[in-house]
């Protein structure tokens, strides 16, 4: 659906995207993850048309979206991080505005608006003046409007700033709504934990780099490694580093009085087996678990703000 | 039939408000204002006259359309100035930006709002301007010119404004350089006449050589709003036109000059205004440009 390749740009000496390659499939939910100043925005905004990169491709369905500015387009769904509404205009006629923007009749527009109305649960304010509307409502408007001329791609700068934990819930359910539908949506948040709950892919930007991108669980698993274990025990510690070291492929991560990490390349049978012999020679193993990374750790991790996070990164890549 | 979204949207946003009521309460105080005065300094100028007062009563019309000329020409870059540059104060610009739209159409339905709004207020004050024709002594047929030099006045200084509103960020400094451009057009269309008959006079003074009076430099004075606008009133009221009379004040003008070609009958009005719809169109485009992201311009690939 979305291929980046090799786009650059900078603001004068400052690099804002720095060699970004990214690959999104059709109907990924796909979050955008960055500190401030990532180059995040400046990605969406080169995606959507409002910026020329000064290197690069960026293809959408096939179409070169720096040749083919009128068939992009039709193509892209764009919601602004920040963004004004009109005075005196009610919800409607916003909507009716937008859609013939894209020459769509009236008949077409008014069926259409109604339908994403309700998509978005604003049908009861149809006659309101969009001005008067909150801030949350105005936000699930402008993803209404910019679906009105069905796109296939839906790119969200932000859209969670400033909404009440309400109105953010609403948002969510919507977008994931939308992507049951075959939508292909791309968005980017500093709220770690909403993108976890939402997206299937992420892409970590850090100076303008991606540091990481894919699937959730395969970024993950590149930065923290598929086979983590976590054992926890009241006693015999030095017993059971000594057990465990008799493993095949098991390093040891770290040894802490009540706790021993641990990678390895073991089938969950030898693990039964090694935990096993552990109980058996009188260690007192109270509990065991494979290590569960979130999108915070590997945001703190991949971005290099936890100890080791770089070289984590940089064994994943490769 | 497909009307341009833009106008649609403002006409429609721009009718709720009470701005446009009072504007045009505003515009028709002016004009009312104006009438009055003009009455009554025709009334005095006649009262120990033997003349016809009617026949003074015809000078209503140029006063009554020149008044509301410089004022279309004072608020309609006012508007337009701040269409583009209100749209980024708004952040809705991003988002017209990424619709269906072309750069070019939408400067074209802001530039067409604005002429939709000044032509409202221009038929607006008809019942004003219709006294002029009451009286008699007008053809029918001056309304509809006056109409036409309107509409024009609205185009080349929505072009204005609007160019300026792509150039700059904030509305204010798309107002002030739009009055700057104004007076390029007002000044230097004017500037190489009179600086080409100083350098002749002062060479003839010192008798370097025989005066030249250059009238061909007055050429420039087809792209100068306030020729165009006496070139029209004098053509209205006399029959005869203003530049032909100006340009051979020293009598000298041969026929063979260009000049005396471009200012015979109506060709200064004829051309003038075919220039005049020329450089609102660059303007136009070059707005267009402007305001486009995506500028035709190589990208390593």
């Amino acid at each position: 659906m979305l291929q980046i390749d090799h786009l650059y740009k900078n603001y004068g000496k400052f690099q804002a995207v720095n060699d970004l390659t990214l690959h999104i499939p059709k109907g990924d939910l796909f979050g955008f993850v960055g500190p401030n100043g990532a180059g995040k925005t400046t990605t969406i905004r080169m995606v959507c048309g409002l910026m020329l990169p000064a290197a690069g491709g960026i293809m959408i369905n096939g179409v070169n979206a720096l040749l083919h500015q009128k068939e992009i387009k039709k193509q892209i769904g764009y919601v602004p991080d920040f963004f004004g509404v009109y005075d005196n205009l009610k919800v409607k006629e916003y909507m009716d505005f937008y859609g013939s923007m894209y020459r769509m009749s009236s008949r077409e527009i008014e069926r259409i608006s109604d339908d994403l109305l309700e998509l978005v649960n604003l049908s009861d304010k149809k006659e309101v003046f969009v001005d008067t509307l909150s801030r949350g409502m105005k936000q699930r408007l402008c993803v209404a409007r910019a679906l009105i001329h069905n796109p296939a791609l839906l790119v969200l700068d932000e859209p969670n700033s400033g909404l009440d934990p309400r109105a953010r819930v609403e948002m969510k359910e919507l977008l994931l709504n939308l992507q049951s539908m075959g939508k292909t949506i791309v968005i980017s948040s500093h709220i770690l934990s909403e993108l976890s709950e939402m997206c299937n892919s992420i892409g970590i930007m850090d100076h303008g780099n991606l540091m990481a991108a894919g699937r959730i669980e395969e970024v993950m698993e590149g930065v923290f490694g598929s086979n983590q274990l976590i054992i926890t025990l009241d006693s015999g510690r030095e017993t059971a580093i000594r057990v465990a070291m008799e493993y095949p492929g098991v390093k040891i991560s770290s040894a802490g009085e009540q706790e021993i990490r641990l990678s390895h390349t073991m089938t969950k049978e030898e693990i039964a087996k090694m935990i096993g012999a552990m109980i058996a020679n009188d260690v007192v193993v109270t509990g065991f678990h494979k290590q569960e990374g979130n999108l915070e750790t590997l945001f703190m991790r991949v971005t290099g703000k936890e100890e080791g996070g770089q070289e984590h990164v940089a064994e994943s890549n490769r | 039939m497909w009307l341009n979204p833009i106008v649609k949207r403002d006409v429609r946003v721009q009718s709720r408000s009470m701005k446009i009521c009072w504007g045009v309460f505003a515009y028709e105080l002016i004009l009312s204002f104006v009438f009055f005065v003009a009455m009554m300094v025709i009334e005095q100028g006649n009262r120990y006259s033997t003349n016809n007062i009617y026949s003074a009563l015809v000078w209503l019309y140029p006063v009554l359309a020149v008044t509301q000329l410089i004022i279309l020409g004072i608020v309609v870059p006012v508007r337009t100035a701040s269409s583009i540059s209100g749209e980024k104060e708004r952040q809705t610009f991003d988002i017209m930006m990424t619709t269906g739209m072309t750069p070019f159409s939408i400067i074209l339905g802001k530039v067409m709002t604005a002429v939709v709004q000044s032509m409202f207020f221009v038929v607006a004050s008809m019942p004003v301007m219709a006294l002029c024709f009451v009286i008699g002594g007008m053809s029918i047929s001056y309304l509809f010119w006056f109409l036409g030099v309107a509409l024009l006045v609205s185009v080349f200084s929505a072009s204005i404004g609007i160019l300026c509103s792509s150039l700059c960020k904030r509305s204010i400094s798309a107002v002030i350089m739009s009055y700057v451009f104004y007076i390029v057009f007002f000044v230097g269309t004017a500037a190489p006449f009179f600086i080409y008959a100083i350098v002749e006079a002062r060479r003839s003074y010192q008798g370097m050589a025989p005066y030249n009076h250059g009238e061909n430099t007055a050429l420039f004075f087809l792209l100068n709003p306030a020729v165009y606008l006496i070139e029209f009133f004098v053509k209205v009221m006399s029959g005869e036109s203003f530049v032909s009379i100006f340009s051979n004040l020293t009598g000298t003008v041969q026929k063979k000059e260009l000049i005396s070609y471009v200012a015979s009958g109506n060709w200064w009005m004829i051309i003038s205004t075919v220039l005049f719809l020329a450089v609102s169109f660059s303007f136009l485009l070059l707005a267009a440009r402007r305001i486009n992201p995506i500028k035709k311009r190589k990208v390593k690939v």
